[in-house]
């Protein structure tokens, strides 16, 4: 294991994160003034982990996501553009405007899809690693699920059949600390989803979720053990959704406590981020704050160009439907 | 059976301890880091984990113990283990609500101000090093469920909770049975101090990141209180060397000069974790002497006890220096023979 990480690395990490985080921001503003419409799940404060996974896949490797989403998907290599207008139901958008939020895939990019059915991703992505192994392409499927979803048993049969055919999958779970609005201690007997792995007969390990270097230490060792057919890693990071299950400010529940946000908004996985790069001289202040200005830009540009897109056409309404 | 009624009796003999409460910290995040992946480490999971908890209850109890006290961390590891023994008086003295070492070196300090007379430790040398950091000469027993496991016992949690049960009871003295361990002291310029208990590393690396130590061509240099070449990690570097025991008023220190060979005075094969082993170049390897200054210039990350920790930056330098100002080692065997020997557990 070499853990030195390149400068560019940093910065790409970085430029990931600062992306989801403006996007976020914007689309959970836009929504809850009305111009987005359905409900956004939204990825603010969990950035380290697309960011810190993603440098370490192409756009040939698959990944599955959430509704917790976005995140993934820019990290990715989403455009705003078509995200946006996805978001607004636009036939610009990545679904043609008939997915919305929590349905956005692009083959091109290797989004196999968000998914608004908890657990729904783990047995698309073990079905792609299976493929993958098949064929012998050398891909890696990564699966992105939370703490509420490792119940399901969606998970449990996915990760079985890629602890037994050691395929090219790494499970990656957010645990956040809620499923929806109900803490982990509620819904689970377990605090570490992680050590459900050995169940399966793949490792386990646990790692800061808020850390973006951390994460892609950890994440480079599992992509890179999937890769050469080692089989599949059960990745848990611990992370924090800095706002409500939907949208910003949500429906007001009392089942955590602003004390608790605000503790966790001090590891600011950004923060930290930006802290580390100035300190090392990777970046200096200047150069931090035009990449915010720059991403700033393209998420107006990504808005306009979503609020000046047609909605699909009503004829086309049973086009690319799979029922 | 309970060997409490001993107490009083062997109070008269010159040897007996303080009476007080056994502390119990159980590290909810040890035996889970990325050295499961990279290395072949030790998987620890929490039912297991509250399974050793609770057979160390079960032995103390059984040797006297009457009263603990213990960090409740949000797993309930060591909760709900007592919770299967409702006769037993035990309180949380401090909720784990950061889930961070934080929760370690603060259950310490409650710790010490409680006056327990003995605390248990189940985790690795990382948890013993937090633990110490809140509570430096503390009379320890750590059970081992760690990754690197120098410092802590690899023994039956049973008889390592009889022997916290017998010196919570003042039937053995901490005195009697225990060594203090040796530490290394940093001091970081400009920055809060910190500290080790087996080994401190300078490698060359940036962040802290996943915290494994597993570059080992970023090593610089490795400072060390034990020696061994029966162990796992940088003790077992310096021990497949020259070795250095526990009780020697010495330390080792060692220079590497990573991938450049023509330099290296020592090459050797060495595991730095558990089920990883890797070819090491050591430039030079001096012995010296307890509380001699040691200076390391950054950059680089300081790493102790096996994960890396701190960042030092260009310009900034550590001190360290290692003395004899640490735990309360308890040895086990020692309190079950002179346990045995007092006819404790006689019936």
């Amino acid at each position: 294991m070499s853990t030195q990480i390149s400068n560019d690395t940093l910065i790409d990490m970085h430029r990931r994160m600062v992306r989801i985080r403006l996007f976020e921001e914007t689309a959970g503003k836009m929504m809850e003034d009305g111009k987005i419409p359905g409900a956004l799940h939204l990825y603010v404060g969990e950035e380290a982990v697309a960011g810190g996974v993603m440098v370490h896949l192409s756009d040939e490797d698959q990944i599955t996501s959430t509704h917790r989403g976005h995140g993934h998907l820019i990290a990715k290599g989403g455009e705003f553009d078509q995200m946006f207008a996805e978001l607004y139901g636009r036939s610009t958008g990545y679904c043609k405007g008939k997915g919305g939020s929590m349905h956005i895939s692009n083959m091109e990019l290797g989004i196999l899809g968000a998914n608004g059915i908890v657990g729904g991703g783990p047995p698309i992505a073990m079905g792609a690693a299976f493929g993958n192994k098949f064929l012998k392409n050398n891909k890696v499927a990564v699966c992105f699920f939370g703490d509420g979803a490792s119940n399901e048993g969606s998970f449990h049969e996915a990760a079985n059949m890629a602890g037994l055919y050691k395929l090219p999958v790494v499970f990656v779970c957010e645990n956040n600390g809620f499923g929806e609005y109900t803490p982990q201690a509620n819904h689970q007997a377990i605090v570490d989803v992680a050590d459900r792995a050995a169940g399966y007969g793949m490792p386990g390990v646990i790692v800061d979720g808020m850390d973006a270097v951390a994460v892609y230490e950890a994440a480079g060792e599992a992509v890179d053990r999937a890769r050469s057919g080692k089989g599949p890693t059960l990745l848990e990071c611990k992370t924090y959704r800095f706002f409500d299950h939907v949208g910003v400010r949500g429906m007001g529940l009392t089942y955590r406590s602003d004390e608790e946000v605000e503790r966790w908004k001090k590891r600011d996985p950004i923060l930290l981020m930006e802290e580390r790069l100035l300190e090392q001289k990777v970046l200096s202040a200047e150069q931090i704050k035009a990449v915010h200005d720059i991403t700033s830009e393209e998420v107006l540009a990504g808005i306009k160009f979503a609020e000046e897109s047609p909605f699909p056409d009503p004829s086309s309404l049973t086009e690319d439907v799979y029922a | 059976m309970s060997l409490s009624k001993h107490a009083g009796a062997t109070s008269n003999t010159g040897s007996a301890g303080s009476i007080g409460p056994v502390g119990i910290v159980a590290n909810p995040a040890s035996g889970k880091d990325v050295r499961r992946l990279v290395a072949r480490a030790s998987v620890f999971d929490n039912q297991e984990k509250q399974a050793i908890v609770g057979r160390a209850v079960i032995g103390a109890v059984a040797a006297g113990a009457t009263e603990f006290v213990y960090l409740n961390d949000r797993h309930g590891i060591v909760a709900n283990a007592l919770a299967e023994h409702p006769h037993v008086n035990a309180r949380s003295i401090l909720e784990g609500d950061t889930m961070t070492a934080l929760d370690t070196i603060s259950a310490a300090r409650a710790m010490k101000e409680a006056g327990c007379s003995v605390v248990m430790t189940l985790g690795g040398d990382g948890t013993n090093r937090a633990f110490t950091l809140g509570w430096p000469d503390a009379p320890l027993i750590p059970i081992s469920t760690g990754t690197n496991n120098v410092f802590p016992n690899m023994g039956e949690a049973t008889v390592a909770g009889a022997a916290a049960g017998i010196i919570a009871s003042g039937l053995v003295s901490v005195a009697e049975v225990s060594r203090p361990h040796k530490l290394i002291e940093v001091s970081i310029d400009g920055e809060r101090d910190d500290l080790a208990l087996i080994d401190a590393v300078l490698t060359r690396e940036r962040f802290v990141g996943a915290r494994a130590l597993l570059s080992p061509e970023q090593l610089a240099a490795i400072l060390l209180t034990r020696a061994d070449p029966a162990s796992v990690g940088m003790a077992a570097v310096g021990g497949l060397i020259q070795p250095v025991k526990h009780s020697s008023s010495k330390a080792l220190l060692l220079k590497l000069c990573g991938d450049n060979e023509a330099q290296a005075k020592h090459k050797i094969k060495a595991p730095i974790a558990p089920g990883l082993y890797t070819d090491l170049h050591i430039e030079d390897i001096d012995v010296i002497g307890l509380d001699k200054p040691v200076i390391w210039h950054g950059p680089g990350v300081l790493a102790f006890d096996g994960e890396r920790e701190r960042t030092l930056l260009p310009n900034q330098y550590a001190t360290l220096k290692v003395t004899r100002n640490g735990p309360k080692v308890v040895r086990i065997s020692k309190v079950m023979r002179k346990a045995a020997a007092k006819g404790c557990f006689v019936t």
